[in-house]
């Protein structure tokens, strides 16, 4: 458009320009119109890497990959931050008693208060779809490429498969029905509706099966930091039991307690929460070498009272004389007057030489419970008090006295509590699953609600996308 | 507003010099005379006036009187000298063979018409102005205590609505040009430049280094405004359309002082001076407060008071009181501003020399402070022919700022009244065994901020013939800046049992630097009664950003924490370098029948690296008319009392390229996440490259009139802003994986106003002048269309025909008078309060209405200024603030007036420790309804400066002025809670100042 104003101009007073100082203004005009439009190209930013390079290429790909379990062990539901499930939940139910200050978003766990614009709420849900997404692309790239071989897309595929349902899984138990992300694509994503427990549970279900197909059973680093095919069936497992599956939860956990080879039982209460334990199946490694859990630092303190939480007496209450657990993983504090107990399944309250403990995800422990309710399920009773009785004579306990197939069952879920307590939410979810939330917390927790085994949808999501209303009951 | 300057303004200077030489090169006539030298003293009505152009009528022979207002010049007994000088009328004075004649010089109100107004790539005098531009001088910013730019323009100019965001020292402000024209928040800035050189404004600093402010370090904290000549505001489409794609928020202009020429001259100025929060939040004291938390536990049903609650369970002493908004807000900010400056030169070249040096402490308990140190030069020359001309001014700031690392204003107000004390008996930090928070460890965590920044043009410019110049501005812009939080372990309660290694920092640094090179052509000419102007020219600018944003921790010692190599973890949050390119051709025509008749044209076309390919160019422009009636003979035959008489009207089309780089590309990018070694890589963005231009459609008509000899002046103006295209990150709901994504949203945006500015002269004497401008804006802006609002994500956050700056909340329905709960309206009728289905109501937090009333009174040497700012507006009150009154965390004492027993009706709801659950729902339920949204409205006295000018007889050579000024004086408003002035909620509120100053010349 310029151009054409500059030859006007050019026009009008040539007749000035021929007596003087013609080819100087010729120089200027030329100046500026020398400018041509690959001006304004830029390179790309050094920060950055499009997203199909990312893809062809096994290290970029990788580091995709693992950016995802640093998000996890850092945001959203299964960190070991006071934001994660294992505090938030440990304070919504009868575990852990809350003393911090009234501006966290924790204190409405606590009280079972909790209301759609908690921002802990919308934390919890945001970073774990931002999780999901990050897998999703994953996928999409790892599928699409043309630079990976087969077996490392397998990889890549497995992990992201089973990573997906891994999330999706706690937001199930968490928020009800959930919708099931499995692309990139904003537009389906922004207009998503919930799907039914059911459904999302079979997606879970495909997911892990496919992932399973696709890992290989070793762990293709040291430390068991990145999931294997036990890792897969070690969530299949629980989402078995969780769906009444026995036999296949029973098939699952049995495949990985075989697997003497790899997982090695410890009766050393000690040694379970190190990052060599041989009974953990899948753990976090933390964010750099020296550094501990982000457990290790919400749970413990010095001195009274508890700056954040402390076990609740309930918990506390709960372990049998003799439980060496109580012993080993919690740890009193007074001020001489008080007395306080802080969770000291992880040790290191802060940085070692070189990192003592990583946050365990799943562990054997679990496969055994597991394998012992799906056993007792399914009528198998001698076969379920063998496998609670390891849990409870490494405990330092004597072998059940439960008879019946209910007595045992009970017995299990108890068991659950006392071993698993502020690990990832599993008194809440256990009791949930076995319709027992209102029996054991109406009388201890005062702000208890019926509707309260649901958490609320965080209110933004709802007022973006009002497909996904109604609101869960209660809120 | 003050939009004249009277005197000095350089280039005014040189434009009258040029044509009186040049009627003088016409009509010389040579006489035989006897030569002889004249002297003599020039005054005005108060003091003597330097830099009054003399010249021998006919000659070219000229001088300019001294510092002192006198002059020397040869000439002969016949002839006649013209004294002239912008903003004073013009006096020719026959010899007739004397030797010494003393010159009365006075103000000519009329000649406030003839000043240039600096219109970017041209300037335009006042009356021929077809475009909408507000104008200030340093005449309106030196009576001012206030150390940012922005501060200066508050309440001064109609259509611009500046807001402070904190109290705290190299914080920053808002401003907004005639309304929000884009939906995204960060996309409504107008374009600075200074002296020609575009300076972004972007944020230099990151969220986690600049914790003690409500937003990002803003780099226009470095402009000192003892350095601005004139700044002048563009803001219809006539105006901001050459500046195409970045006028669409305005434009402002920045000039910098320039060398003047005569004798050379020293000035210096120190001012210092004291300031405190202007407002403070009434709140309860021990007995009320204590009784309302046992009230709490009564009606929620608890008899003894959890382990937790120090407050009233005997662990704190009840008989004790803390005013904490004194105790942590209530310190005194000193304030000392020292300024100095040489300038000088003769006609030919002249410079300026300045500096200045400004140091501020804090309201906070505490050592902190911030210092600003500034040098500031300009060269002129002009070759002998006056073909040459160059003009080189650089200005080189640096600000070191040190704040406590967390604002302490939230804490003053939740902090219970009977918390113990701060500090034990051995003067440590008391944390009464673990069970208070001490807010002073928020001191224990510094915010530093160091910022180098270096702001360098030239101009130069050769006429290759009488009326066709060749100009070319080169820029250069450096910038430097650090910034760090620290959190020490000793910011924690001790019973956390934290060492060292618990220390973490947070480190940012920003460098940034751009060129910009503008060659140009002017051309004018005269034909007949045509007069006509026209310009072409280019812009190449590339800016380039690098930062580096780095957390830090576990140090194997506190005083070691800003020590990198003393981590033992460090992350890398940010390192990014991006390249920002800008190109574009611009062109104006200017046409002028008769001085009555004025068309103006101006275009520009835009290319910017922050759009895809096919996307980076685009075209923008205006046309600009004026009918300057009173010069029509028929009205100043008719009208005599009609002065001055302007209609004027421009159309236009201005852009918006301020999304950030980068942002079309599909990219990973590195998350600063660690894992098994590995750092991560994550997306970066939801994709889309096919965002382009938002197009900002601009319409104003405007009336400007003088009376009786411009005694009274009074400029109407009607504006209509559209903006389409809307380019926004639009939020999207988590289960996309992100907040938001960029595109281009069919949605149009209104912004709809009139703008008055009233400017009387009251009383004018010899001895005596009283002058009063008022200015006042307002404003409606509207969302026009946004298809289908209803199903986008905007659903609750818009409303079509309502303004963008508005919430959508549950009404309240006042408290039920059984239960004491608050109430709200069930909108659809569904027996339950949803936030999707019952937040229906619309609160416009726009303002109405703003304005500022100016006044000036002179006498003998006495000045006095003050000026009042008045806003319209409603926002957020105190009880969208505080906890939930019952809890252990203080209150308002409005809140005492709450409900207790069945039956009473009361504004606020009982009290509750907590536990009731339906309490805390409607307490929820209340901050997001329209009851915490009420009038904010307030008349401040902005500033008021009272200067004596100690006469000349009393010190020899010397001109001495001294002052008292005063910022944010006097604050009238009904708001409850601290003041009514803020863009967030729990940050300090800004500061009343008050200063005494003495500003020497020799």
């Amino acid at each position: 458009m310029n151009h054409h104003n500059i030859s006007c101009n050019k026009t009008s007073f040539r007749y000035n320009l021929i007596k003087q100082g013609k080819h100087l203004v010729s120089i200027t005009l030329l100046g500026l119109l020398v400018a041509c439009d690959n001006f304004v190209e830029v390179e790309l930013p050094t920060s950055q890497l499009t997203s199909p390079t990312v893809f062809e290429n096994y290290t970029t790909a990788t580091a995709a990959m693992v950016d995802i379990y640093a998000q996890i062990r850092n945001n959203g539901v299964l960190a070991g931050t006071v934001t994660g499930v294992s505090n938030q939940m440990g304070n919504y139910t009868d575990e852990l008693t809350f003393y911090g200050s009234s501006f966290m978003g924790t204190i409405n766990f606590y009280n079972n208060t909790l209301i759609p614009s908690n921002t802990d709420i919308a934390t919890l849900w945001n970073n774990s779809y931002s999780q999901i997404y990050a897998t999703n692309a994953v996928i999409e790239g790892a599928t699409n490429s043309t630079g990976l071989s087969v077996a490392e897309k397998n990889q890549l595929l497995g992990e992201a498969y089973f990573t997906r349902a891994l999330v999706h899984f706690y937001l199930l138990n968490l928020f009800g029905d959930i919708p099931y992300i499995t692309t990139t694509d904003y537009r389906v994503n922004s207009i998503v509706s919930r799907m039914s427990s059911t459904q999302v549970y079979a997606n879970i279900k495909t997911d892990l099966l496919l992932s399973s197909s696709m890992l290989s059973d070793d762990y293709i680093t040291p430390e068991r930091v990145r999931p294997n095919k036990a890792t897969v069936k070690a969530l299949l497992a629980r989402v078995y039991l969780y769906t009444g599956d026995w036999n296949a939860a029973v098939n699952e956990a049995s495949d990985i307690i075989s697997n003497t080879g790899l997982y090695v039982w410890d009766t050393n209460l000690d040694n379970i929460f190190l990052k060599e334990s041989t009974t953990t199946i899948w753990q976090l490694m933390p964010q750099s070498a020296g550094r501990n859990t982000e457990e290790g630092s919400t749970f413990i303190f010095n001195q009274g009272p508890p700056p954040v939480v402390a076990l609740n007496d309930n918990l506390i209450a709960a372990f049998e004389v003799g439980d060496e657990r109580k012993n080993h993983w919690t740890k009193a504090v007074t001020d001489g007057v008080n007395t306080w107990y802080h969770a000291y399944k992880y040790k290191q309250f802060t940085n070692t030489g070189t990192s003592q403990e990583y946050s365990i995800i799943f562990r054997l422990a679990e496969q055994y419970l597991i394998r012992a309710e799906a056993l007792a399920q399914l009528g198998d009773l001698l076969g379920a008090k063998t496998d609670l009785n390891k849990i409870r004579n490494t405990a330092g306990l004597p072998d059940t006295a439960a008879l019946t197939q209910q007595d045992i069952i009970t017995a299990i879920i108890q068991e659950r509590r006392v071993e698993f307590f502020t690990e990832l939410g599993h008194r809440f979810f256990d009791l949930k699953r076995t319709n027992n939330l209102d029996a054991a917390l109406s009388g201890v927790k005062t702000g208890w609600n019926t509707t309260d085994r649901l958490l609320p949808l965080p209110e933004s999501e709802l007022l973006m996308n009002p497909n996904l209303n109604p609101q869960n009951p209660g809120y | 507003m003050k939009i004249f300057s009277f005197k000095g303004y350089r280039q005014s200077v040189f434009c009258s010099f040029f044509c009186i030489t040049a009627i003088n090169l016409l009509s010389s006539v040579a006489w035989g005379q006897q030569a002889i030298t004249v002297q003599g003293k020039i005054y005005d009505n108060l003091s003597s006036l330097p830099g009054v152009n003399v010249t021998v009528k006919g000659t070219t022979v000229q001088t300019i009187s001294n510092y002192d207002g006198s002059y020397t010049i040869k000439t002969s007994t016949k002839d006649t000298l013209v004294f002239s000088m912008m903003g004073y009328a013009k006096r020719e004075i026959a010899i007739q063979g004397r030797n010494t004649i003393n010159v009365s010089m006075s103000e000519e109100a009329t000649s406030l018409q003839e000043v240039k107004i600096n219109a970017g790539y041209y300037s335009v005098k006042e009356k021929e102005r077809t475009g909408s531009i507000a104008r200030m001088t340093s005449k309106d910013i030196e009576k001012q205590p206030v150390t940012n730019v922005l501060a200066t323009m508050q309440g001064q100019m109609a259509g611009v609505s500046v807001t402070q965001s904190t109290g705290v020292s190299g914080g920053g402000f808002d401003i907004q040009i005639r309304g929000q024209n884009s939906l995204r928040a960060n996309g409504n800035a107008p374009l600075y430049v200074i002296d020609g050189v575009p300076y972004s404004s972007e944020a230099i600093g990151g969220g986690i280094t600049a914790t003690v402010m409500p937003a990002l370090t803003s780099p226009l904290n470095n402009l000192n405004p003892g350095d601005i000549e004139s700044l002048e505001v563009l803001k219809d489409a006539d105006a901001t359309a050459i500046y195409g794609s970045r006028g669409a928020n305005g434009v402002v202009l920045i000039t910098t002082k320039k060398g003047k020429k005569g004798k050379t001259t020293f000035s210096t100025s120190i001012n210092s001076g004291l300031g405190k929060v202007t407002r403070f939040m009434d709140m309860m004291k021990t007995p009320q407060y204590l009784q309302m938390r046992a009230e709490a536990y009564v009606n929620d049903g608890i008899t003894s008071y959890p382990p937790d609650a120090y407050d009233i369970n005997g662990t704190w002493d009840q008989n004790r009181y803390t005013d904490w908004q004194k105790t942590l807000l209530g310190g005194t900010n000193e304030i000392t501003n020292i300024q100095a400056a040489l300038s000088g030169g003769n006609a030919q070249t002249q410079f300026l020399v300045s500096g200045n040096f400004g140091k501020e402490t804090t309201v906070f308990p505490g050592e902190f402070g911030y210092k600003k140190g500034n040098l500031h030069t300009n060269l002129n020359h002009e070759s002998d022919n006056k073909k040459f001309r160059i003009n080189f001014t650089a200005g080189y700031t640096i600000q070191d700022n040190n704040q406590p690392s967390t604002d302490l204003t939230p804490e003053a107000w939740s902090i219970a009244p009977n918390a113990p004390a701060l500090y034990d008996e051995n003067g440590n930090l008391n944390w009464e065994n673990g069970t208070f928070n001490n807010p002073l460890r928020n001191l224990e965590g510094k915010s530093l901020a160091n910022t180098k920044d270096l702001v360098a043009n030239m101009l130069i410019s050769y006429k290759l013939l009488q009326n066709l110049e060749l100009k070319s501005s080169f820029g250069y812009t450096d910038l430097h800046h650090t910034e760090s939080s620290t959190f020490p372990s000793t910011i924690y309660n001790p019973a956390y049992g934290l060492g060292s290694e618990y220390s973490v920092l947070f480190a940012n640094n920003t460098s940034r630097n751009s060129w910009i090179i503008e060659p140009q052509l002017h051309w004018n000419k005269e034909f007949g009664k045509a007069r006509v102007e026209a310009l072409v020219g280019s812009t190449f600018q590339q800016q380039n950003n690098v930062q580096l944003v780095q957390q830090a921790s576990g140090f194997m010692s506190n005083s070691l924490i800003y020590n990198l190599a003393a981590a033992s973890n460090i992350s890398v949050f940010t390192d990014e370098a991006t390249i920002y390119k800008y190109q574009a051709f611009f062109g104006r025509v200017n046409l002028n029948w008769d001085k009555r008749y004025i068309v103006n044209i101006t275009g520009r076309r835009d290319g910017s690296s922050r759009f895809g390919p096919g996307k980076q160019f685009a075209n923008f422009g205006a046309i600009g008319a004026a009918w300057i009636f009173s010069n029509e003979a028929f009205i100043s035959e008719n009208l005599s009392f009609l002065s001055f008489g302007k209609l004027r009207a421009s159309y236009g089309t201005t852009g918006n390229d301020q999304i950030g780089n980068y942002q079309f590309l599909n990219t990973y990018s590195t998350s600063g996440n660690n894992y098994q070694g590995t750092i991560g890589l994550h997306p970066t963005r939801l994709y889309n490259p096919d965002f382009g231009w938002e197009m900002n459609k601009k319409f104003e008509a405007a009336l400007e009139t003088g009376f009786f000899n411009d005694c009274i002046t009074l400029t109407s103006a009607w504006y209509n802003n559209r903006s389409s295209n809307q380019l926004v990150g639009i939020p999207l709901p988590g289960t996309t994986g992100f907040p938001s994504m960029q595109a281009n949203l069919d949605a149009a945006v209104q912004n709809r106003g009139w703008e008055f500015t009233l400017r009387t002269v009251n009383f004018q004497k010899e001895n005596f002048r009283w002058t009063t401008s008022l200015n006042f804006t307002t404003t409606k802006n509207k969302l026009l269309s946004f298809p289908s609002l209803e199903t986008s994500t905007y659903a609750n956050q818009l409303v079509i025909g309502q303004p963008l700056n508005i919430k959508k909340v549950y009404h309240f329905t006042g408290i039920d008078p059984q239960t004491g709960i608050y109430q709200f309206e069930d909108v659809n009728n569904d027996g339950i309060i949803t936030a999707t289905e019952d937040k229906k109501t619309v609160k416009d937090l726009n303002p109405e209405f703003y304005g500022g009333l100016q006044n000036q009174l002179k006498y003998k040497q006495w000045q006095l200024d003050f000026l009042f700012q008045f806003v319209k507006q409603e926002n957020y009150n105190t009880a969208a603030t505080l906890a939930l009154p019952g809890t252990m965390s203080n209150q308002s004492t409005i809140v005492g007036n709450h409900w207790q027993s069945p039956g009473d009706s009361a504004p606020y709801q009982q009290y509750s420790s907590g536990a009731n659950g339906a309490a805390v729902d409607a307490f929820y339920k209340y901050i997001s309804s329209d009851a915490v949204i009420t009038d904010a409205s307030f008349i401040r006295l902005k500033n008021i400066a009272l200067s004596y000018e100690v006469p000349k007889k009393w010190m020899k050579n010397v001109q001495c002025k001294v002052s008292l000024q005063g910022q944010n004086v006097l604050t009238f408003t009904s708001y409850k809670g601290a003041d009514p002035e803020f863009t967030a909620l729990g940050f300090l509120p800004p500061l009343r100042i008050i200063t005494s100053g003495i500003q020497l010349s020799f």
